[in-house]
């Protein structure tokens, strides 16, 4: 596969499915967007190669923004504090002006999970079934739903803190 | 709230932009190139300017003083001084029209897009003005009996500037498709 190929690949990618990377984005970090988001479209470009086309393109998209986001968010973990805020530089920022504000205190508990449940979250409110979703994170179809179904109940008590108080 | 009404909202979000670009991130950004390129631009004009002035005066002092008059030094004199009033007006025009452009992102960004095109326009200005002001030297050499040691000097110097110039001509075509490309990203709203 030449370059020029690999790049065209990419720009289709991120035309059509651009929303799904921002969404792990969000999901995993709450301040450096654009360093996360520029590290996932690193690892969908070394993996452009070795596509098969086995899965479709939304599931490998997937499986790569979400383990990338792991590693980082563990890496971060690690190195908290290290980087400055004066080296951060943003270009993309969240558009709030209309967002609901439902989905930003849906996204804040998504954020509070850890690692895998965030993953698994994602996953779900996304639409794949349990074995994709077994498949991506390497966990069994029997732990992906008993996983789901105390992420739904936590997620479902804890809005209701937020029906009652908007919080 | 059911899980369910949490999948329709988490839906809704798939039909508006989540993320919009950092506008004002952007216009700095920008600024600094068009900045970068505004100081750049300033500094070759005067530079250029003073060297034609400088050089052409010289050249009409070492003339007027030494004994025999050489009428192609007078000529290559003038040819100078004739440029750097051509780089003043031109100077003038693009302070001018520098002034049209607002200080919104577009309005910066076309500044930008216009100084790469006029430091294009200087590079190429500069580089075939060497051939009319080569070739009077080649004559007053000539008339002073040194055409072969004129001669070399001049193809050492044109090639000197042929290769900066066209190095600089390179480098500003470069700054301007970035700035081409990130404005019709802008304007496809990408």
């Amino acid at each position: 596969m030449t370059e020029k190929e690999q790049l065209d690949i990419l720009e289709e990618w991120l035309k059509l499915h651009k929303g799904l990377i921002f969404k792990v984005v969000r999901a995993y970090t709450e301040a450096d967007h654009d360093d996360l988001f520029q590290e996932i479209i690193i690892q969908v470009w070394h993996s452009i190669p070795v596509f098969r086309q086995e899965a479709s393109v939304t599931t490998w998209l997937y499986r790569i923004a979400l383990n990338t986001a792991i590693k980082w968010t563990k890496r971060e973990k690690k190195y908290a504090g290290a980087e400055t805020l004066d080296n951060i530089q943003h270009l993309l920022e969240e558009n709030r002006t209309q967002i609901d504000d439902r989905l930003t205190w849906l996204y804040g508990e998504i954020y509070r999970l850890d690692e895998i449940d965030r993953s698994v979250t994602l996953l779900l409110l996304e639409g794949f079934s349990y074995k994709e979703m077994s498949a991506m994170l390497g966990i069994s179809e029997s732990n992906v739903g008993v996983k789901i179904n105390r992420i739904k109940k936590q997620l479902i008590a804890k809005s209701k803190n937020y029906d009652n108080h908007g919080i | 709230m059911e899980f369910d009404e949490m999948k329709k909202i988490w839906d809704a979000q798939n039909n508006q932009p989540l993320y919009v670009i950092d506008e004002k991130e952007l216009h700095n950004r920008i600024q600094v190139k068009m900045n970068g390129l505004l100081h750049l631009t300033t500094i070759s004009e005067w530079l250029l300017i003073l060297i034609n002035l400088g050089t052409g005066g010289i050249l009409l002092g070492f003339n007027r003083l030494k004994p025999g008059t050489n009428i192609f030094l007078y000529l290559e004199a003038s040819w100078m001084f004739v440029l750097a009033v051509y780089l003043v007006s031109h100077h003038i025009r693009r302070v001018k029209a520098g002034r049209r452009f607002d200080r919104s992102i577009h309005g910066d960004l076309n500044h930008a897009i216009s100084l790469a095109n006029y430091q294009m326009r200087l590079s190429q200005i500069i580089r075939w003005n060497f051939l009319p002001m080569g070739a009077i030297m080649i004559f007053s050499g000539w008339e002073a009996g040194k055409l072969l040691r004129v001669s070399a000097v001049i193809l050492v110097s044109y090639t000197l500037a042929f290769y900066i110039t066209s190095k600089g001509y390179r480098m500003n075509k470069r700054r301007k498709r970035e700035l081409q490309v990130l404005k019709g990203k802008l304007e496809a709203g990408i």
